[in-house]
C-alpha cells in the first residue's frame, strides 16, 4: 500500500470542438497523501474543474478526451476501469461536492431519500436501514433528523450544502472532491461549512481535493496547495511553502491582487491582461504575456517544474538564473 | 466637511407577502458627502440591494425621505426622476445578465447618451463612446463586439462605461466585483477608484465582501435584517468593531495567511432569520453570543458610542 490515496501523472485533457482543440489540462501531475487536503487554486478557466472530473472519469465525452495520463486511486488506475467498475468507485470510494447546492439536489425527492439513495446503492442496505443511516448523516452535518422528510426548497443555501455534504460522506469515501463548496455561501455560513468539513474529514481519516479560487479558504483548510494556470500546475508545495516562500510570478500576482485586510488607501496591484484562451495557448510559458519578469526566452521555452527544496516545485524559466528572486508579496 | 450629496432619513421598504409584511429595509438613516464612499455590508437577505434600489427610486419607498443634492426626491414622479437619472446611476452585480445581448459594445455604451439626448450629432455620441471605452480600458477593436464574446471583466467594464456615460454624481455599485476572479476584481476596483479621484464621484458600494469594502470605503455601514447595526469610519470599524454581529462577520473572513498567528475565529450559529413579521426585540438576539434578558426589550436604536461610531445594541452602549 502506498502512502498516497491519489496519484495523478502526466494528465492531458482536451476538448475537441468544431472551433478547434481546447487544451484544458496540459500534462499535470500531483499526489494527495492519506488524510491530507490538497487545495487546487486558479482562475476561471484554469482547468481546475476538468482535473476534478477526470479523477472520476466524468469529463463529458464528446467533446472531452483524456489524451494521456494515469490516475491511480489507492493503486488502481481509474482510466482503465470499465463503466460498471467505475460506478462502484464513484460515490463509494470517491465522492464529489459541487459548487451550487441549489442545482445539485433533486427538487422532487425529500433530502432523507436522497441521502438514503446513495447508501442503498453502494452499501447493500435495505430501504429502512438506509433511511435510518440518512437521518444519522443529517444529524452529523448539523440538521435535525426530523427534517429528513423535507424537500430541498424548504432549506436555505447553507443547509442545502450541508445536505450535499451528507450525501457525499454517506458511504465514507476515501477521497472527497469538493469543487468550490462554499463559493455560493455568505461568509458567516462559509465559515460554518468549512469548520464542519474540516472536522468531518479529520474524524473519518479522509483525504480531500478542494478546488477554490479563494486563497483565504485554502489557508484555512489545506495542507498542500497546487496553483493552476491555463491548464498547467505552475507551483505546488505545502501551504507553508506556497504562502510563505511564494516562487511563481503568477502566485505572487494573485496575492498582490487581494484587497488585503490590513492595508487601505493604496492601489491594488492587479495582474495585467487576461488568461490566454485555452484553444489558442501561446508558445512557451503560458503566463509570459502577463508576467512582469518575462524575458525573450520565456516566449519560446515551456518551463518545467523544478525543485525548490522540500516538496516545493515551481514552473518558471526565470530560475534558470540561479540568482533570480521575486520582488516579494507586497 | 464637504457638501452633503445624499441624505436618507428613516427609509423604509416593506413588501406585502402572503405570510405577512416583509421588512426589507427598516429605517435607514445616513448622510453621504460628495466625493466619498459609503460601503454597505451584510449577508444575503439583509436588504442591502433593496436599499440601493430604493434610494434610486427604482422601487418606491414605503416611508422615509430621500434628499439628493438638496432636493427632497421622495415623492418625485417618474418623469421628474427621469431628468435625475443622469445624476445617479447604478452598476449591477452580474455583467452577464445586465447587458442586452443583442446590442454591441458601441450601442450599449452610447444608449444612455442617446436616451437622455445629451449630444446633438451622431459623431459627438460616437466620439464620447470611444472616449469612455478608453477611460474604462476597453480597446477600440471591441466596438462592434457583442457581450457574449467578452469575458466577465470586460463586460463589467461596459457596465461601468454605461454608468459613466451620463456624467453622474452618484453611482450605486451593487456587488460590482462579486462575479469576477481576484486578478480581474483588482483591475475593476482600481478603475473605480481612479474614476473617483479624477471625477469626484460619490459611491455607495454594496457588497458582502468585507475585504473589498474596507479597501474601497470611507465609511462602512453593517446591515442586518433591514437595519443598520453599526456604522463607522472604515478603519475604526475594522480596528474596534463593537456590535457582536460585526465582530462575527469580521472573524468569519478566511485570511490568506499560513503558519503565522491568526486571531481566534468566532463563529455565529444559525442563519439570518426571516424578515417577515419581526418581533419587537433585537433582531440579532437569536444568534447573539452576548444575549441576555434585556435584549428582549424592544429593537435597539442606533446610538453614537464614540464620535462618528454608531451601534445598535442593548449591551454595547
Amino acid at each position: 500500500m502506498s502512502e498516497q490515496i491519489l496519484e495523478v501523472k502526466d494528465l492531458v485533457v482536451h476538448y475537441e470542438t468544431e472551433d478547434g482543440c481546447v487544451r484544458a489540462v496540459n500534462n499535470i501531475s500531483f499526489d494527495i497523501g492519506k488524510k491530507k487536503t490538497l487545495g487546487l487554486v486558479g482562475e476561471t478557466g484554469a482547468g481546475k474543474t476538468t482535473t476534478a472530473l477526470s479523477i472520476l472519469n466524468l469529463v463529458p465525452n464528446p467533446p472531452g478526451v483524456i489524451k494521456n495520463g494515469t490516475i491511480l486511486l489507492d493503486g488502481t488506475n481509474i482510466l482503465e476501469l470499465s463503466t460498471s467498475e467505475l460506478e462502484d468507485v464513484r460515490g463509494n470510494d470517491v465522492a464529489m461536492i459541487f459548487q451550487d447546492p441549489m442545482t445539485a439536489l433533486n427538487p422532487v425527492m425529500t433530502v432523507g431519500e436522497q441521502i438514503a439513495e446513495a447508501i442503498e446503492l453502494h452499501q447493500n442496505a435495505t430501504k429502512e436501514e438506509a433511511y435510518n443511516k440518512a437521518k444519522e448523516m443529517l444529524e452529523l452535518v448539523g440538521i435535525a433528523a426530523s427534517r429528513a422528510g423535507d424537500y430541498p426548497h424548504q432549506f436555505s443555501g447553507g443547509m442545502r450544502q450541508r445536505v450535499v455534504i451528507a450525501i457525499a460522506l454517506a458511504c465514507s469515501p476515501k477521497l472527497l472532491i469538493a469543487d468550490e463548496p462554499t463559493t455560493a455561501l455568505d461568509v458567516t455560513i462559509q465559515a460554518q461549512v468549512l469548520d464542519l468539513m474540516k472536522s468531518l474529514i479529520k474524524n473519518r481519516d479522509m483525504s480531500m481535493l478542494l478546488i477554490t479560487h479563494d486563497l483565504g479558504v485554502v489557508a484555512e483548510v489545506c495542507d498542500d496547495v497546487a496553483v493552476m494556470y491555463a491548464g498547467h500546475i505552475v507551483e505546488i508545495g505545502t501551504a507553508d511553502e506556497v504562502f510563505n516562500s511564494t516562487a511563481h510570478p503568477y502566485t505572487e500576482g494573485l496575492f498582490n491582487s487581494l484587497p488585503n485586510l490590513k492595508q487601505r488607501g493604496e492601489d491594488l496591484v492587479p495582474i495585467p491582461g487576461m488568461m490566454p484562451d485555452p484553444s489558442n495557448l501561446p508558445e512557451g510559458c503560458t503566463f509570459a504575456p502577463r508576467c512582469p519578469y518575462a524575458t525573450e526566452a520565456c516566449k519560446s521555452k515551456l518551463p518545467e517544474l523544478r525543485d525548490m527544496g522540500g516538496t516545493h516545485k515551481v514552473a518558471c524559466n526565470a530560475y534558470d538564473n540561479p540568482n533570480f528572486k521575486l520582488k516579494g508579496v507586497h | 466637511m464637504g457638501k452633503t450629496l445624499l441624505e436618507v432619513q428613516n427609509l423604509k421598504k416593506y413588501f406585502n407577502t402572503p405570510a405577512g409584511q416583509l421588512h426589507a429595509v427598516d429605517g435607514l438613516n445616513f448622510k453621504l458627502e460628495e466625493g466619498t464612499t459609503l460601503g454597505i455590508v451584510g449577508e444575503s437577505g439583509c436588504g442591502k440591494s433593496t436599499a440601493g434600489r430604493t434610494i434610486l427610486k427604482l422601487i418606491e419607498p414605503t416611508d422615509g425621505k430621500i434628499i439628493f443634492d438638496g432636493e427632497d426626491i421622495t415623492n418625485y414622479s417618474r418623469r421628474q426622476m427621469r431628468k435625475l437619472r443622469t445624476e445617479m446611476q447604478i452598476i449591477f452585480q452580474d455583467p452577464f445578465s445586465s447587458l442586452d445581448p443583442r446590442k454591441n459594445v458601441m450601442q450599449l455604451i452610447s444608449e444612455p447618451m442617446i436616451e437622455h439626448k445629451m449630444y446633438k450629432t451622431k459623431a459627438e455620441v460616437e466620439a464620447h463612446t470611444l472616449e469612455l471605452m478608453k477611460i474604462v480600458g476597453l480597446a477600440e477593436r471591441y466596438m462592434n463586439v457583442y457581450p457574449h464574446e467578452l469575458d466577465g471583466g470586460r463586460r463589467q467594464r461596459i457596465g461601468v462605461a454605461r454608468a459613466l456615460a451620463v456624467n453622474p454624481k452618484l453611482i450605486i455599485c451593487d456587488e460590482p466585483v462579486s462575479a469576477l476572479d481576484v486578478s480581474i476584481q483588482a483591475q475593476i476596483l482600481n478603475l473605480l477608484r481612479e474614476l473617483q479621484r479624477d471625477r469626484g464621484l460619490t459611491f455607495i458600494f454594496i457588497t458582502h465582501d468585507l475585504s473589498v469594502v474596507k479597501y474601497f470605503s470611507d465609511e462602512i455601514a453593517v446591515m442586518y435584517l433591514g437595519q443598520m447595526v453599526e456604522k463607522a469610519d472604515a478603519d475604526e470599524l475594522f480596528a474596534n468593531p463593537i456590535h457582536p454581529y460585526t465582530k462575527a462577520l469580521l472573524s468569519a473572513i478566511p485570511i490568506p495567511v499560513v503558519g503565522k498567528e491568526k486571531p481566534q475565529r468566532k463563529l455565529i450559529k444559525g442563519e439570518i432569520t426571516s424578515p417577515v413579521n419581526l418581533p419587537d426585540e433585537c433582531r440579532f438576539a437569536k444568534r447573539c453570543e452576548e444575549y441576555c434578558e434585556s435584549c428582549n426589550h424592544g429593537n435597539p436604536p442606533l446610538r453614537e458610542v464614540r464620535p462618528g461610531h454608531f451601534v445598535a445594541c442593548h449591551q454595547c452602549v
